[in-house]
């Protein structure tokens, strides 16, 4: 459809879509342009002075981030001019930075050092007093703000301008006086993309604040579960746990931003109260339980089964496929809708993640996923019946999936298969039973527009199964 | 602090005529703003909020512009304001020693109200009137050829 | 040789010896509007190629010609366009503008009617610098004359045109007179320059085209139209036709405004019509086209004529016509020092090689203060100074270098000397 065009950056021939952003189209061709302002999901400010390039034909030197990609373009940042352009711009950049690299969290993924690295001029004939700014801000919503190291680049102001349109954050005073500052707090749903789009650590997490340093994480792309949208994301973790969740672009779903409620959702998975193995109340005391051994008790009990939106498609299919010729029941509890239908970003109210891909596997095995259907097999809960509970892994209200316990605790014997946090309400089972999380499990859920997104086991969890199966197996009791 | 701001009857129908000199509301930040000053005297964080609901304009964009322009005060200036411009041609001819010999004179220091809250004292650049180097705006109007005795004169006139 | 600054002898300044000339029925008694009457009945087209044919060159600084830069903008009269007036002055040294509106603002107002005629805008706002507050009134007066004469506003002449012109009052920053800071600020924000392409001729005051002059330009318009293009070429040169107004400041007896054609030389400029050297001292230095133009030594400022070409070809620009004297009292070292410090005061904060260049040529020039300077400062800030050139959105960073640059070409010895001796605080 789009019409491309070819062109020559630093002599190698690379294709892009007539009239894109020519720092963009070098960008996605693996050619390295050192860049601070630009951001593919923001307007072109084009005050960093890094992505200076040449061009045939054309006199002065231009920044790339405001050309557009034409025909023929023969354009150039390898040569002695801009090499030596961008060389000392960054030295401008660095002219009133604080030298406190090893204190700062943006440190191992910082901008500046990045192309120091490259660009760098080791002689600093930098003696004069620098400017000073306010350090350490609480903005809000989990982000301090770092006045001093900031490079004025716009990015975030752009981003509370233009993507929430919130217009929490301006920038103050002109020259060298100028700062980036808050008006009141930070409101927006959104704001830990500032930490993600902030080139230099003058915006940090909070959340992830002296936490860890970025050189020890490793990254798994995966899907949010937050809600339905699915946004596309990489979980950071080592081998102590998760500690931060970012957004991936992906232009159908999310584009390049993720809402501030998906940048909890790791935070179950090394939590010290989660579930490590099968454990039996005894009276009121949970201690640890053979899984044989509660299949074995459970045998010839009458088996019904209330299943999450939160299995994966392969998971609901191999249950199914596990109980079929059973007597088995089977309900979905459907997350409660929280907030708006949808806040015209990505927040989504339904916080089920998959629940397209649950009805279509109910359907499929000819099982009614209705709330009518759960509330008939709650009415008709028994002394002699064993219920299976899986406990949705993100609950944001906590009582109305309480209100499902309660109408529980008629059964003879009940289940909890749970992915998340041992919930307090969880104390009137029998047993619990620990399933993997989405950080361990592969597979596909299918988001609000029916789309396959990829839930990715993590790199280092070993305690739970990764067996997509794993419910399918107290099937047949 | 709970004080209020909003425009008098006159300054509500400069507003409103303001408002039909543009093809959007943000054009009339500026001549806005020159009217709430005039009013005000300066431009606290109330005056903001009431512009910023009255034009729809989020208030950390007329922060923004207040803090850029040096006319624009964000902190409160006595009622006379005056400039010492001590830009090139009025540097040579003693504007800075005149601008200092102020500070002195008066006691008080970069746009901080005299005690009496009669005279704040701004440096300024260029102010567009080198033929009369060394000049200085008193308020609205534009003396010239000074020395510090008769800057001094001038500005000790002020009511 | 006229031996005065010679009102009434060219163009621009020639109605300002006639008291009241700022009255509209005063104006149009001395034959004020006659042009614009005269334009109505033309065809818009050909007032702009006469403009064009005049190679009238604009008069803010940058001397790009006036008639071409109309060539580039939309010839859809149906088209939403703006006229936007620069009167934001504030180039250091300048005050040409302020003196031309303050006498005689019906003659800008004339100039911008023809001006929106032959450009078919219809809306137009004569942005003017904060600190011209008074001549903002007197141009507000002569607005409402202009309106209740029926020469603004709807219909005006009964040609079916319709054109409202306001004043719009800047509030203090140098960077408005930058024509897309000044559009920036128009449009209410901060007075930030925009990235071009696009430029504001196809994209500008709120994303619609917008024509940008000067006073001097557009009050030059209806001389143009009255005289005929190859009337006004007989002033000045090929490249620098007409005439030109210089504010003139500094060590001369009689410093202010004056008209004279382009290519009239320094010499004349300082001994005629300025009355000569201040004192008699002995002149050192000229600043010849405002703060951002490098600096003349003695014989460069009595060689040089007036014009964009001779100027440019000493290395220096004409620039405003803003030309600072400087006599053999003067150290240029302070001269440096108020220049660059006005840079950093003014650069607008957004581009990083301005925004943190023009702070450390400040503080590197000001290492005396803290005894810490050496000579090879003067070369760090020369290095530090052609290293900003070229590398921002606007030319402020250029503004700055440049007489930086010039500085240290000219008066090296005296700017080193200056560097090493204490500086008095």
């Amino acid at each position: 459809m789009t019409e491309k065009v070819n062109l020559t950056w630093n002599g190698k021939a690379i294709q892009a879509e007539k009239g894109s952003n020519l720092l963009k189209a070098a960008l996605d061709n693996g050619i390295e342009v050192a860049h601070y302002c630009y951001h593919a999901g923001l307007s072109v400010a084009g005050v960093c002075r890094m992505c200076m390039v040449e061009q045939d034909g054309v006199p002065r030197p231009f920044p790339s981030c405001n050309a557009t990609c034409g025909e023929g373009m023969v354009v150039r940042n390898d040569t002695p001019k801009i090499k030596s352009a961008v060389e000392t711009t960054l030295q401008f950049h660095l002219l009133n930075h604080p030298l406190d690299c090893p204190v700062c969290d943006q440190a191992g993924e910082c901008g500046l050092q990045d192309y120091y690295m490259k660009h760098g001029v080791y002689d600093s004939q930098m003696i004069d007093k620098k400017v000073h700014k306010e350090k350490v801000q609480d903005i809000g919503k989990n982000v301090m703000l770092d006045a001093e190291r900031c490079i004025l680049c716009s990015r975030c102001t752009r981003f509370t301008e233009e993507v929430t349109k919130t217009n929490e954050l301006g920038i103050l005073n002109r020259g060298d006086h100028a700062e980036i500052t808050v008006n009141e707090q930070l409101k927006n749903d959104y704001a830990q993309n500032l930490v993600d789009i902030c080139p230099v650590g003058a915006l940090t997490s909070k959340d992830f604040r002296f936490k860890q340093r970025v050189w020890f994480l490793e990254e798994v792309q995966t899907t949010c579960i937050g809600c339905e949208t699915g946004c596309a994301v990489k979980v950071s973790e080592n081998k102590n746990g998760a500690f931060r969740v970012k957004p991936i672009y992906d232009h159908d779903v999310n584009g390049h931003w993720m809402c501030d409620d998906g940048r909890n959702i790791y935070k179950h998975v090394s939590s010290p109260t989660r579930l490590a193995s099968a454990t039996e109340n005894i009276n009121g005391l949970f201690v640890p339980a053979d899984e044989l051994a509660i299949q074995a008790t459970l045998k010839g009990k009458k088996a019904k089964y209330i299943l999450s939106t939160g299995l994966t498609v392969g998971e609901y299919a191999n249950f199914f496929k596990a109980i079929k010729g059973s007597k088995a029941e089977v309900a979905l509890y459907t997350l409660p809708n929280l907030g708006v239908e949808f806040d015209g970003l990505l927040k989504r109210g339904d916080k089920n993640p998959n629940l397209r891909g649950a009805k279509a596997a109910f359907e499929a095995a000819g099982f009614d996923h209705t709330q009518a259907a759960l509330d008939k097999m709650l009415g008709s809960i028994a002394s002699s019946d064993a219920v299976f509970v899986v406990v949705p892994e993100i609950l944001y209200n906590e009582d109305h999936f309480n209100t499902l316990i309660k109408k529980v605790e008629k059964a003879g014997t009940r289940i909890a298969l749970t992915p998340g946090e041992t919930l307090g309400t969880l104390r009137s089972f029998n047993y619990l039973l620990p399933v993997p999380s989405f950080l361990e499990k592969n597979g596909e859920i299918l988001n609000y527009q029916g789309a396959a997104r990829t839930l990715r086991a993590g790199l280092s969890y070993g305690e739970t199964s990764k067996d997509v199966s794993y419910y399918g197996k107290w099937v047949n009791v | 602090m709970n004080e209020t701001f909003e425009f008098n009857a006159r300054n509500m129908a400069t507003y409103n005529e303001y408002l039909t000199r543009y093809d959007d509301v943000e054009s009339a930040l500026l001549p806005v703003l020159h009217l709430a000053q005039e009013q005000n005297g300066w431009l606290p964080e109330h005056v903001i909020n009431y512009i910023s609901g009255l034009m729809n304009i989020p208030a950390i964009k007329i922060k923004e512009v207040i803090s850029f322009y040096d006319m624009f005060y964000d902190v409160p200036v006595a009622r006379n304001v005056v400039h010492v411009c001590t830009n090139i041609t009025c540097s040579m001819f003693g504007g800075r020693e005149i601008y200092q010999g102020l500070l002195k004179h008066f006691d008080t220091g970069y746009l901080t109200p005299t005690r009496d809250g009669r005279i704040s004292l701004q440096k300024m650049e260029c102010l567009g009137a080198c033929e009369i180097a060394p000049c200085m705006r008193v308020n609205n109007d534009f003396v010239g050829n000074l020395d510090l005795t008769s800057a001094i004169q001038k500005l000790e006139e002020l009511p | 040789m006229k031996d005065v600054a010679n009102y009434k002898d060219y163009a621009l300044l020639s109605y300002h010896h006639i008291p009241g000339v700022h009255n509209l029925e005063i104006f149009e008694r001395a034959g004020g509007y006659e042009m614009m009457k005269a334009c109505f009945l033309k065809d818009p087209e050909a007032i702009k190629e006469e403009v064009k044919n005049s190679g009238l060159r604009g008069r803010g600084g940058a001397g790009f010609p006036t008639g071409v830069k109309w060539g580039f903008f939309s010839k859809d009269r149906n088209a939403k366009k703006y006229l936007l007036c620069n009167a934001d002055e504030s180039e250091p040294g300048t005050f040409k503008d302020r003196y031309l509106m303050e006498k005689n603002p019906h003659i800008l107002i004339e100039g911008m009617i023809i001006s929106a005629w032959a450009l078919g805008t219809q809306k137009g706002y004569i942005y003017i610098r904060g600190e011209f507050y008074q001549q903002a009134v007197i141009l507000e007066r002569a607005l409402k004359e202009a309106y209740a004469k029926g020469y603004l506003g709807k219909n005006i002449m009964g040609k079916g045109f319709d054109f409202d012109l306001y004043v719009h009052r800047g509030a203090g920053a140098y960077i408005c007179g930058e024509e897309t800071g000044m559009i920036s600020s128009l449009e209410g924000k901060k007075g930030q320059p925009k990235l071009k392409p696009p430029f504001p001729a196809i994209k500008g005051y709120r994303g619609l085209p917008t024509m940008v002059n000067n006073v001097e330009s557009l009050a030059a318009v209806p001389w143009i139209m009255r005289m005929g293009a190859a009337a006004y070429k007989q002033w000045g040169t090929e490249k620098s036709p007409g005439t030109k107004l210089f504010s003139i400041s500094g060590d001369v007896n009689k410093p202010g405004v004056i008209e004279v054609p382009l290519s009239t030389t320094l010499k004349e400029i300082i001994e005629i019509h300025c009355g000569g050297m201040r004192n008699g001292n002995a002149l050192k230095a000229v600043i010849p086209g405002g703060s951002s133009a490098p600096v003349f030594n003695a014989e460069d400022s009595y060689s040089v004529k007036m014009d964009y070409e001779d100027v440019a070809a000493k290395g220096s620009m004409l620039g405003s016509g803003a030309i600072i004297v400087l006599d053999e009292t003067r150290n240029m070292g302070d001269v440096l020092k108020w220049t660059l410090e006005f840079y950093h005061h003014e650069s607008c904060g957004q581009c990083t090689p301005c925004r943190e260049g023009t702070g450390w040529l400040e503080s590197v020039f000001k290492r005396r203060d803290t005894g810490k300077s050496q000579k090879s400062d003067i070369a760090l800030l020369d290095k530090t100074a052609a290293s900003m050139r070229g590398q921002t959105i606007c030319a402020l960073a250029d503004a700055a270098a440049m007489p930086t640059q010039g500085m240290i070409k000219v008066f090296r010895e005296e700017l080193e000397q200056y560097v090493t001796t204490t500086g008095k605080k």
